[in-house]
Formats: C-alpha cells, structure tokens, sequence
C-alpha cells in the first residue's frame, strides 16, 4: 500500500457503494455533527486550515477558493462538483463514484452548508453510464432517508442535489465550460474576471470542486484539519487516488499517500513495466503535464513540490507508463489529434493551431516531415501559453514541447528518414 | 416527446426555479434514449416546453459528440483510440472491428445491426482497450473477446 | 475616477471601463475583432493583448475584459505587445482564404488593415486551409462565407442583445465550428438583419443587394437621415466618387445610392438601422416627375407658377396637405408664404406596408414619416376633412387618396414621382428629393439631424421650400414688382 489511506479504506463489494454499508462504516455521522454542532464559517475555517489542494488539476487551495464566498450576501449560492473527469489517462473519480457516491453525497451536503448552497449539482461526463446510475442511485437513497432535501436529518437544513450529465466534450471539465454547459448551452469556457467565486452558475457565486476534493471534506472534517495534515507532506497534505495505465503490469487506482516515492510505486506496487521491458518516460498527470524520462523520476516523490522541481506537475492524477521502444512522435499524434478533437473553437490561437499542429504530425507520420515542421510545432504551442481563454490551449502546448524537448532526436529522425525510430507502433514491442 | 413530459417535471422540480434552460441537456438525453435519435419534431417541442431560442438547442446539438439526428444501427461499438488504449491494441483492434462489420468509423452496417464509431477517451484507461456498446463498457477487451461480444449481439 | 498608465501616460479611466475602452478613448489604438462598444465582450479573437507591468513580474492578458484599476500601468505597442499580435494574426491567416481579390470587403476590412499594419507577411503555414462553405444563404438578404469568418461572434451577439430574434448561433465545434442561422430562418424575419454585415470585421457576411456592385475606395459616403420612420435613424448613403464616374455606362449608375450604413447617432440610432433604412433607395429612386405641367401637359416653370397663385387667390375655402417628408426648412417655408392663407393638414405620406413591423422597443417606429413630429409643431394634428365647400386642394408628397378630392376643388400637386395623378392636376410641380438637397428632419422626440445633398437635382425640378416663397408672395408686394 502506498501509504496511508483516507478514501479507499473499505474492500469494494457488490453492496460496498449502498446507504447501508456507508452507514455501517460510519457514514453520515460527520454530517450530523456538523449540521448540529457547528456553524458555516467553522467548516471553511477547518477546510482552509487543512491546507487540501484541488485534486483536478489545478491544485488551488480548497478552502482560499469557498473563503471568496461571502456568507449572507442575499444571493443564491452554488455547489458544483467536477464529475467530468476527461483527462486522458485519468479515472480516479469513476472509482469514487461507483464505489462510494455517498461519501462525495455526505461531503457535497456538508460543503453545501459552509457555503449556504441550495442547490448543488454533480456534472458527470455523458459516457460514464454506472458511475451516473450508482450515483443517482446513492442520491435517491439519500432523499428517502431525509438526507438530502428540505429538511435534512431534521435540522432544517436544506438542500437538492442534482446529477447532471454531460454529453462528450473534454472542455466541460473545465470549470467555466462546465457551469455554461450546465446553463443548458455548448461547453464554452469563459473569460475572467469575474471568478466563477463571484459570478458562476447563473451569474451567481459558484463553487466547483473536483470530486476528490471534495470526497476528501467529510475526512477533514471528522478527524480535524491537525491530524489531516499529519498525513502527506507540508505543502501537499492528505493522499492523492492515482489512476495508473499504459505499458504497466497492474493498471488501475491506488491511492498514494503524498511524498511517496513514485519509482517505488511504478516498479513495486503497480508490478513494473509491461512484459519486463524498461521504462522510457512517464506522461505524470495525464497528457497535459510534461513527461519525465525514467531517470528523472529516480528522486521524484509524489507530491507538488517534488514534480514541480522535476519540471512537471500532478495534473489529474492520471499517469500513464511508457515503455522503451515506444514512438513518442505517435504518441504525440495521438494526443493532438484529442486536443484538435476537443477544441470547443472559441478562441484564436487554440482553434487555429490544434488544427495545425494536428496536420503538421499527421504529414510527419505519414512520412512527408518538413524541416521547420518541428519548430512550427514549438511556435505554435508558445502562441497558445498564456493566451487561450482556458487551459486547454496551454495543455496542448506544455504535452507538445515536453515531449519534443525530451525526445526531438526522434522527430528529427522521423523526418528524415520518413519513418518511425521504432516500428512505430504504440504498443509495448514484442522482443523475439 | 409530448409523453416525455411528466418525467422532465420531476427532473425539473430538483433545479432552481427559472433555470429552465439547464433542462435542454438532461431532456435532449432522455429523448435520444427513447427514440434513438433527436427528431426535428422533438427539437421544435423542447423549444415550446422551455422557452429556449431554437438556435440554443441546433448548436447544444451540433456541438456534443454523444446527441444525434439521425438514427443509427441498434448496436452503436464505440472504440477508444486515445493514449493509453493505443498503447495496449487499440488501433489493431479497430482495424479487426472494421473488418469483421465490413465498414469504416461513422459507417452503419448494411443490415442496420452495428454501427462503429472511435472516440476519444473514456475513463478506463486501467482497462484498455475499451469498447462501450451503447451505454455499456466493455473493458480489457481483445479481438476475440470482441467478436464473442459482437455474435452476441443481434 | 482611477488613474492608470498606458504606455508610461497617466489617463482617467471611467468608472468601470476596461482598459481597451480606456486606451481607445484617450487614443491609443488597440486592434481588436470581437470587441464592439455596444455588444458584451466575448474575449474571443485574443488580438488585444496587452502587456502588464508589474513588480512580481508583469504578465500579458487581453484588454477587453481587463478592468481599468487604479495604478495598472499597462504597455499596448512594446516588442512582446507587437509579437504576440503579429502571432495571433498569423494564427487567423493560418485559414483564412485571402479573397481580397474577389471579397466586397476589401478596403474595409480590418483584418486587411490589421494584417498590413501588424504583421505584413504572408501565411506561415504550410498545411493545407480548413474549406468550408462559401455563398451560403443565411437569409435572403445576407450571404455566409465560412472560410472568410473568424468567429468573433460579433453577428451572434448581435441578434442576442440588440434585435433579439435569436437567429444566429455557431454550431460545431472547433476549427469546423459554423456561423449559422437557426434552421427555422429567423434572420429572414429580423427586421435588423443586416447591421450583422456592417459590424463583420471581414468579408464572411455579405449583403445580397451590394454584392459585387462596387468597390468601396470608388464610393463617397454622404450624411443622410433615413425618412423610412419617425426615428430618423441617421445614415450614410453611399455612391460613386465624382472623380470615379464611369464615363462607358448610363449616367444614372454614378448618380444612385450603391448602399446604405448606420451613421452612429449616439443619441438617436446608436450604430444600427433596420433593414426599410438600407432599402431606403427605393423609396428616393422611384421614376421621377421631371417637367412642371397644367393639366397634364407640360408647362414652363414661370406659367405654373403664376397658374398656381392664381388658384391660390381665387379659392375660398383652400386646404393644403402638407408632406410629412417636408424637411424642417420647407414646412417653414411653407408656413411662413402660404400658412396663414390654407387650412394646413399634416398628412402621413406613407403607412406600413404588409409585413413590415410596426413598432418595437428598439428602433422601428409606427409612424412610417421622417418629419410628423416639425410638421405638426407647425401645423397643428387636426385630421383632413374636405368637403363640398373645399375649393382649392394643394396635396404636397405622396400618401393621399384622390378618390376623397371634392369633386369640383382645383388641385395644385407637388411631387417627387411619377403617378397617374400628376397629370390630372390643375397645376404640378415636380419636386426634389431629399439626397438632391441639405435639411433637417425633428426625430419623434424632437432631436434633429441633418441630411447633406449627394446628387443633382435633375434640370426642370425644384426645391419645394424656394417654390413656396414664389407661390405666397403678398399680392400687394407684387404689383409693384416684375412680372
């Protein structure tokens, strides 16, 4: 086990995501403490003071983002949780949802009271079919026994929660595009100012958190933010669930505690690389986060200091394995062809250019490289660093130099000779 | 869509009043489901029963890979063909899925039964390659047990 | 009133102006595509970055939905300014299709101006362009080409918050995304349709009536006031450059309105007209009444004048009605040589036609004549009543039913266009139209704009406001003067 556990500390059965198992491993007790014993402000105070990162992506402090929020200031309210879960490589919050809705349910109904939320609303991605079904499942439950609705547990305190699905579009896990598609239109992302804090959902004050986040609050909450930050590192408290997949004998979730040494979990927990072949390099925290080659991760821990001195970041947790012989000029194709896909087309430089760079590694593959097609590629992901209107633009951008600045030897190569280094396939090679 | 109406009362009866428009996804999935595809019909009734421009719901349409307005085959394979299924078969795999039903991606069969799509990633990446067959995932899948999927499908 | 610095310049921001507003108000010129002063900002082109200074380290951002707050000092022409704007419009020209060639919009068109002030060289790419459709009907009076369009969703935001039909959206997604008009053809029913093709910042949206007419750089654009309504939305009527006649054609193609844009009146129309403004040709280009005549035969100036003052002195009972069209100088006129010698009646030369609209909270104006609100201050609203006793009828414009002319009243009639009536007068007066001289029209609430002279006036034609003067001169002033 990668450290301590905080989320994943019951075994996954067929009944382990009912009402009935959640309460008999102590589920909704924190929620009757709080709503009895403490006021609004004080949950904030222990969520700010538990210093939790977001775990979608951003890792913006939790409890800065609800302190924005000004209790009574006669608006509406909204709760949002980020179910969209998009990122390729990335499927911890399926894990959450299908195995333990009620926790995110208990954790959104004790947000929802920090933040005087009436209405909160989980946005699920349109393809995840049982992650909705146990979740809208976990919330009927919920209603039925006078947890979620007009008067919760009896202490007037009210509130609906609605699971609201997406349709496909990678851009509404964006936390604009989401609130936009959730007003009913195309998932586009918005501009700030305002912070979605100030104007949101609805133009009213809006906080979105991934689902980890916020499965993670009814923890913090019960045993106090001092024993929450005992666990994990001082800038990076608490555990992380990390999807792993690729070239890697055990795919799946774990849940690492923060500052746990990633060779270690890569090489010992999740079995090592596919079919004992070495390590090239890992895409850390799905593909928008820069890949680092497998020396580089030798000192690395699992927490946001380490990867961000590595040069990196956590990202979405998604973290894909990738082995020797692997053709990253494929792998990148791969991936720009996803980002052209998913560009909602609102902006200049994203709009334009991931069709661009989707072309120009489409004719390096199909063996008709230019010289300057490599630089092109560089340029045009510095035209979409800092300019787009969401991060997808800088995403594309950050995939595309990290890989080339790593392994431009095989561009060049592909280029020149018309051809892959490797066999050009994606696949972990067959060795004879 | 008329008698979709009852159910979209009680879906709208847990949104905040006056936000009519935050219907149009979760009405636009319920009809796709119960008829296979979004009709022209469907989209003029939707627009009468929210009070929404006709144009919100065309672009809400046009814009979501998951709604259609067309019917498709009974059976609609889609197939991952993002990283982390690439990297375990996945384009074998569709290239195998293409040739056993006889069409390309976006081709319905001529008997109506399958019709084959690729998508972009679904949030299995543990399990790839991924195949989801209407609502259904189908995980760890191979060309064998693919075609074992398929004869079972009729 | 906060204090930023633009470029190293102290300037008052308004409260609440962003810093684009800010800089362009205090002249400091930022390019921008989606950004107009009377729609939402949309932040979508990116072209309008501009640098931050600041201690921890300054950052670029775009300046549409940057708030102008006390102290910001920001840089609008710097090196990393200029790159980045030169970056995004390569960005554009990745797909663009450069159709100057062939495209209405050249020489007016801001990604031109753009291109050759901010980046200068040709398209870097070396990919093929995205192709999409071109000539594609997104109404009937406006073309769509997709390929020319940058999707600032200027057209889009249009129809959202300002004409409110809703017609136009951008469906798909992407570098396929699509303006397109909503399937139930909404644009073809938006009474404010083409203000979408003035704001276009390129050639994607085309008027059908201007397509291909002329080029811009051959074109004068005259200040004019729409007569289509009592808004006087205020205009510019555009035609050939007198140095630009084409000598080969017809006379009448250097002397006609090629088209018709909002002239912005902040206080009257904004930047907008409605679509009855852009056709107003054809109220003014109607075949014209060209000769004076008496009884339907042409006469010398001279000779239906003095027929007509004779008319004059010897009715009665006369009642004249005036024209609602009259500019504020010939009602005056009117009022001052021949007011106190009729019963003066403001007549309502034209009313709505079948399917026009009547009246919105926009522009449109139920009364469908320029100059009601002068007239009437003139002339009083009373409603005509002609009887038996009515002996002498002076009808000034268009707009009145013969059929209600008492059987044995004379007739005096001045008017622009031909009509069967002309030639049954006693006396007619062909009159000159508004683009052939200068004047006034009083708005309905009361604001008064002024219209400029763009064309001759055709030879044997007058200006109603001198031909007044000549019809009521005092008859004892005349006798001692030359006939």
């Amino acid at each position: 086990m990668p450290g301590r556990q905080l989320l994943m500390t019951f075994p996954v059965t067929a009944t382990s995501h009912t009402l009935a198992d959640y309460r008999a491993r102590g589920g909704y007790g924190t929620l009757d403490m709080v709503l009895r014993t403490m006021k609004p402000e004080q949950v904030t105070k222990e969520v700010a003071a538990s210093g939790i990162l977001g775990h979608g992506g951003a890792a913006f402090p939790a409890g800065r983002k609800w302190q924005v929020v000004h209790l009574d200031d006669g608006q509406p309210h909204y709760l949002c949780a980020n179910a969209d879960e998009g990122e390729p490589g990335t499927f911890k919050d399926r894990w959450i949802l299908e195995n333990a809705p009620h926790l995110l349910v208990e954790s959104m109904a004790i947000a929802a009271y920090a933040l005087q939320v009436r209405n909160a609303f989980v946005y699920i991605r349109g393809e995840f079919d049982l992650p909705y079904r146990r979740l809208a499942g976990a919330i009927d439950e919920a209603y039925d026994a006078g947890l979620l609705g007009p008067n919760i547990l009896g202490t007037g305190f009210a509130l609906d929660l609605v699971a609201h699905r997406g349709a496909g579009s990678y851009v509404c896990g964006e936390a604009s595009g989401l609130l936009t598609s959730l007003e009913g239109r195309k998932g586009y992302p918005r501009n700030r100012p305002p912070r979605l804090t100030v104007r949101g959902l609805y133009q009213r004050p809006t906080v979105v958190n991934n689902v980890e986040t916020l499965s993670n609050l009814a923890g913090i909450v019960a045993m106090g933010a001092e024993e929450f930050k005992k666990i994990g590192t001082a800038k990076s408290p608490g555990t992380q669930l990390v999807s792993i997949s690729g070239h890697v004998n055990r795919p799946g979730v774990y849940e690492l505690e923060f500052g746990y040494p990633v060779a270690k979990f890569i090489y010992e927990d999740c079995g090592g690389v596919l079919g004992g072949a070495k390590l090239k390099c890992i895409v850390p925290g799905g593909i928008s986060t820069k890949v680092l080659t497998a020396p580089e991760i030798e000192p690395v821990t699992y927490d946001h200091a380490s990867f961000q001195k590595a040069g990196s970041g956590l990202g979405s947790g998604g973290m894909i394995v990738i082995a020797e012989g692997t053709c990253m000029v494929r792998l990148l194709q791969v991936m720009l062809r996803f980002y052209h896909h998913e560009s909602c087309g609102q902006c200049t430089p994203c709009r334009e250019g991931m069709g661009w760079m989707h072309q120009i590694i489409d004719r390096i593959v199909g063996g008709d490289g230019r010289p300057g097609d490599i630089d092109r590629l560089i340029q045009i992901s510095e035209a979409n660093d800092g300019t787009t209107i969401c991060g997808m633009g800088d995403a594309a951008g950050y995939a595309t130099v990290g890989i080339l600045a790593k392994y431009r030897d095989e561009f060049e190569y592909f280029v020149e000779h018309k051809r892959s280094r490797f066999d050009g396939r994606l696949e972990v090679p067959v060795h004879a | 869509m008329k008698h979709l109406i009852p159910e979209f009362e009680r879906i709208k009866a847990r949104y905040p009043a006056g936000r009519e428009s935050s219907l149009v996804l979760p009405c636009l999935r319920r009809i796709q489901e119960d008829r296979g595809f979004v009709a022209d019909s469907d989209v003029d009734d939707l627009v009468a029963w929210l009070g929404v421009p006709r144009i919100q719901v065309e672009e809400v349409l046009s814009y979501y890979t998951q709604f259609r307005r067309k019917p498709i085959g009974r059976w609609h394979v889609q197939a991952c063909r993002n990283v982390s299924c690439s990297m375990r078969g996945a384009e074998r795999m569709i290239d195998h899925l293409a040739r056993r039903l006889g069409v390309r991606p976006g081709e319905t069969t001529a008997d109506g039964r399958f019709t084959l799509s690729t998508v972009e990633c679904l949030g299995s990446c543990g399990t790839a390659p991924v195949v989801v067959v209407n609502e259904t995932y189908h995980e760890d899948m191979s060309a064998e047990k693919l075609d074992r999927l398929l004869e079972g499908l009729k | 009133m906060p204090e930023i610095f633009i470029n190293g310049v102290a300037v008052e921001a308004r409260e609440g102006a962003t810093v684009l507003e800010t800089a362009l108000e205090h002249g400091f010129y930022i390019p921008y595509f989606c950004w107009h002063k009377n729609l939402s900002v949309a932040g979508n082109c990116r072209l309008c970055m501009v640098e931050v200074e600041a201690e921890s380290g300054g950052w670029m951002d775009i300046a549409c939905n940057m708030p102008a707050t006390k102290g910001l000092r920001v840089l609008t022409d710097s090196d990393k300014v200029k790159a980045r704007r030169k970056t995004m419009l390569e960005l554009v020209l990745k797909n663009h299709p450069v159709d100057c060639g062939v495209c209405d919009k050249a020489g007016e068109c801001m990604l031109q101006d753009y291109h050759y002030t901010y980046n200068g060289a040709p398209s870097v790419s070396t990919v093929p362009k995205v192709r999409a459709t071109k000539f594609h009907e997104l109404s009937k009076r406006i073309l769509l080409d997709n390929e020319r369009c940058v999707l600032c969703s200027r057209c889009v935001r249009f129809t959202r918050e300002i004409s409110k039909s809703h017609a136009l959206g951008i469906v798909d997604r992407g570098d396929h995304s699509l303006v397109r008009c909503d399937e139930l053809r909404s644009l073809d029913d938006d009474p404010y349709s083409d203000n979408v093709v003035d704001i276009c910042p390129v050639g994607a949206l085309l008027s059908r009536s201007f397509l291909y007419k002329s080029r811009v750089w051959y074109l004068d654009a005259t200040p004019s006031v729409c007569p289509g309504c009592s808004r006087g939305c205020n205009v510019d009527l555009w035609h050939r450059k007198r140095e630009w006649k084409l000598n080969a054609l017809d006379p009448r193609h250097n002397a006609c309105i090629e088209r018709v844009t909002p002239r912005d009146n902040a206080e009257v129309n904004g930047p907008w007209i409605c679509n009855t403004g852009r056709d107003l040709a054809k109220f003014l280009e109607r075949p014209r009444a060209l000769v004076p005549m008496q009884k339907g035969r042409e006469a010398d100036l001279t000779s239906a004048i003095a027929a007509a003052r004779a008319l004059i002195d010897a009715a009665k009972h006369p009642v004249a009605l005036v024209s609602s069209w009259g500019s504020n100088e010939e009602l005056a006129a009117f009022k001052a040589a021949l007011g106190t010698r009729f019963r003066t009646i403001v007549k309502p030369d034209r009313l709505a036609e079948p399917g026009e609209r009547i009246e919105d909270d926009i522009l449109i104006r139920a009364d469908k004549n320029p100059n009601t609100r002068a007239a009437v201050e003139l002339f009083g609203d009373a409603t005509v009543a002609l009887d038996e006793g009515t002996d002498l009828v002076l009808v000034w414009g268009d707009g009145f039913d013969f059929a209600r002319l008492p059987r044995h009243a004379k007739t005096i009639l001045l008017c622009a266009f031909v009509a069967p009536e002309n030639g049954h007068a006693d006396v007619f007066f062909p009159v000159s139209v508004q683009s052939e001289r200068a004047g006034h029209y009083t708005n309905f609430e009361g604001k008064v704009s002024a219209f400029s002279p763009c064309f001759p006036r055709p030879p044997k034609v007058v200006d109603a406001e001198t031909l007044f003067g000549r019809l009521g001169t005092p008859v004892a002033a005349r006798s001692g003067a030359a006939a």
